[in-house]
């Protein structure tokens, strides 16, 4: 008996645990199995394995039984993730449903999740911009939240090791607000996203309209091929998984290059439950798992543990890791665990109209979505009355004049009328948001979700400072619009909650003082060193940048120093 | 340029959220199309058959029959629209067949073409009048059927084969492309 639970315990160790395999999860099992440690992906999800499991993603429109449409009874079930700009009869698969995770909402909070292999990272706008010198120093110049540990040169070198891997295409641009990387060539600006770019750099001093920058192999080298991947298609129908893995995703990428070392175990259906920590060895020793479908408890053990459940679970994760050393969640001396949230505030948009290039168009589609129009705010110095600033999209199109009038033979003609229409531009916005105490997330001390977790109570909102920017974003995307000639201007503000722009940050943040802050700069809690945390819960701030490629980055460079430290004996 | 969007703006513009009881004729013939929440009888059915076909006739492109249409109208009607939305398309569905058994004298399903065409050329009139009334819920029921077979012809294999072509796998994006070689 003895023997057999020896034997049992060791097929239950692994050199390192990583929780979650999405965005940054994946990245973590590729780099340690990279570096020859046997690891363990817990994965709560289902798994979906890259190409196999994308059951419609060669459908056509007409092959849906609703042509796309989401019935009525699976919207009004889910009122929460069909809010989601993504959630249709195509990817509704790859979404959480509302009744399957409940969290409690102390104040509204859209919390769109994807449980399985991947994780959102198949479903992403895949937006990659690294963020900037003023971005780390951020904090520290303007006085709120506290200063991040790193500068941008911590993380330069990363930011390179990751893009070359998952394919970044992009122009160097050569701004220092949103420094260049590694680049596939670009998507290029069509006539009037080049025309409003022209009309920017003559008029206003430091505001550009660049091509996105994405997760997209333009022209795919070795190491892409390497993967099984290829040259993207441009399809755009990306959240259905990618049937050429043209766009960057943990199933197509990190994930089968880590299974292929024969190192890594990918557990699904493994919902965490907490870490073990062990008070007389004074460091974390596992992971407690409930399974998803037979509710059976099961513990894993490893030297070292990376926490990449996605920034609000990871959250949840640390705070249910209660012991008599941390009754108040793992790590959490400083008493910031749950605290110091915030989001990207995406609540504000703005059309219009371009009379002229009415002799081009564009054929085809374009994956990087048009441009991206850089942080032009409080950048070099404070100059408003709010902090930070804001990115914005900048996009151009042009469609055929389609009409609905009449019926029989009109109808007809005027639905397949071979006319283009004049051209309509748009923009939305990307709003840095200010950590607060009084933004936290925190367990639910009655309600457990059905694997017996204690469920996740968010407060989360909008202040002052997110009004007063949105207010500018508006003032001077109609300014210059309206200097650009544009037509027919329609802004749109709207009361959307906190979460539906999937870029909720922090909780876990990163710090010098282990007083004020969870992590060190190697991501590592300051009181449990063994455990990292490398999704968005360990962010400072937000910067107005997408922050998925930065997540990659981080994770990537905190493998390697786990690493090293188990080298030097540090993780024993 | 986006489907969902567009499709949200359909259901806009598709009926107000007013709850009105649905005065069914159970005694009449059942419908042949299997739907799991709209309750319509065999007329009713022939009635928004032959409505789709009069929107989209066959003329020497395909109509709404032979592409199966008027069926996909049907389950996007029972599956896609709110209950709100279904009682107005039950109450509209009678208001527009008296409507137009009072005028073409018989049932619109046995109106000729020409007697169909022109009683539907009328509630397209009248949809363009800001003072028109929709007392019966006719205009309602109309555009909702309207919609939808747009909707399900614009995303038919014929329409995305034929007339204007959807490419799953464009390969391709050219960022500057000559107007005139786009609409040859």
């Amino acid at each position: 008996m003895a023997n057999l639970n020896i034997d049992s315990i060791k097929e239950r160790t692994f050199d390192a645990i990583v929780i979650g395999s999405g965005m940054s999860g994946g990245w973590a099992a590729k780099e340690f199995t990279g570096k020859g440690l046997k690891t363990l992906i817990l994965e709560r999800g289902r798994d979906v394995k890259h190409l196999k499991d994308y059951p419609t993603t060669n459908l056509y429109p007409w092959e849906f039984p609703h042509h796309g449409a989401v019935p009525d009874e699976i919207q009004k079930a889910n009122p929460i993730v069909n809010r989601c700009y993504a959630f249709g009869e195509d990817a509704m698969h790859f979404f959480v449903k509302d009744a399957e995770h409940p969290y409690v909402q102390e104040k509204p909070f859209d919390w769109i999740r994807g449980y399985q292999t991947g994780g959102k990272s198949l479903l992403w706008a895949r937006q990659t911009q690294r963020w900037s010198e003023f971005d780390f120093e951020g904090p520290a110049r303007d006085g709120f939240a506290v200063d991040w540990p790193i500068r941008y040169a911590d993380i330069a070198p990363w930011y390179s090791y990751v893009e070359k891997f998952a394919g970044i295409s992009g122009n160097r641009d050569g701004l220092a607000e949103l420094p260049d990387g590694e680049f596939l060539p670009a998507f290029p600006l069509n006539a009037v996203e080049t025309f409003f770019s022209n009309h920017l750099k003559k008029n206003y001093k430091n505001r550009h309209v660049i091509s996105a920058r994405c997760a997209h192999l333009s022209k795919p080298n070795q190491i892409h091929l390497d993967q099984g991947r290829g040259q993207c298609q441009e399809r755009t129908l990306c959240q259905r998984g990618c049937p050429f893995g043209g766009y960057f995703s943990a199933n197509s990428s990190t994930i089968p290059w880590a299974l292929k070392t024969g190192l890594c175990t990918l557990r699904p259906h493994s919902v965490v439950e907490s870490i073990i920590y062990d008070d007389k060895k004074g460091k974390a020793t596992g992971v407690r798992i409930i399974d998803a479908q037979t509710k059976e408890a099961i513990e894993y053990y490893a030297p070292v543990i990376f926490v990449n459940a996605a920034a609000l679970n990871s959250n949840l994760i640390l705070l249910n890791s209660t012991s008599s050393r941390f009754p108040n969640g793992l790590g959490n001396d400083s008493g910031t665990l749950g605290k110091y949230v915030a989001f990207h505030n995406y609540s504000a948009g703005i059309s219009a109209e371009y009379d002229g290039a009415k002799e081009w168009t564009t054929d085809g589609r374009n994956p990087a979505g048009g441009g991206y129009i850089p942080r032009f705010r409080n950048v070099y110095k404070q100059e408003t009355d709010f902090l930070r600033g804001y990115a914005a999209g900048f996009y151009a199109y042009r469609g055929r004049m389609q009409s609905g009038d009449g019926i029989g033979q009109e109808l007809k003609n005027n639905l397949a009328k071979k006319e283009l229409g004049d051209w309509q531009v748009g923009s939305h916005m990307m709003g840095e948001t200010i950590p607060k105490e009084s933004n936290y997330v925190t367990l639910d001390k009655n309600l457990k979700d059905p694997w017996g977790v204690p469920q996740l109570k968010i407060s989360v909102d909008y202040d002052d400072n997110d009004e007063k920017m949105k207010k500018d974003y508006l003032e001077q995307m109609t300014e210059m619009f309206t200097s650009a000639g544009f037509t027919n201007i329609q802004t749109r503000s709207d009361k959307r909650a906190p979460g539906l722009d999937i870029h909720e940050m922090g909780g876990v943040r990163m710090g010098k003082d282990p007083k004020t802050s969870m992590l060190d700069k190697w991501h590592r809690l300051h009181a449990c060193p063994n455990v990292y945390v490398t999704d968005g819960a360990s962010m400072t701030s937000t910067s107005c940048q997408n922050p998925s490629l930065t997540y990659m980055a981080f994770t990537a460079r905190a493998v390697d120093h786990a690493v090293g430290e188990m080298k030097k004996g540090n993780l024993a | 340029m986006n489907r969902r969007a567009a499709i949200r703006n359909m259901a806009l513009i598709m009926g107000s959220a007013v709850v009105l009881p649905s005065c069914l004729h159970d005694d009449k013939g059942k419908a042949v199309v299997e739907l799991k929440h709209l309750k319509i009888d065999a007329d009713q059915e022939k009635l928004v058959n032959s409505l789709t076909e009069t929107i989209l006739p066959k003329t020497d492109t395909p109509g709404a029959a032979e592409l199966g249409i008027n069926l996909f109208v049907f389950k996007m009607l029972d599956d896609c629209t709110s209950k709100e939305q279904q009682a107005d398309f039950i109450t509209g569905l009678g208001g527009f067949a008296d409507e137009a058994k009072k005028q073409m004298g018989k049932s619109f399903a046995d109106g000729t073409d020409k007697e169909r065409t022109a009683f539907v050329t009328q509630m397209e009139q009248h949809s363009k009048d800001k003072n028109y009334k929709d007392n019966a819920k006719s205009m309602a029921f109309y555009q909702m059927v309207k919609g939808q077979t747009i909707f399900g012809y614009t995303t038919s294999k014929f329409f995305m084969t034929k007339q204007v072509v959807y490419e799953l796998v464009p390969g391709r994006y050219n960022a500057m492309y000559p107007a005139k070689k786009a609409m040859a």
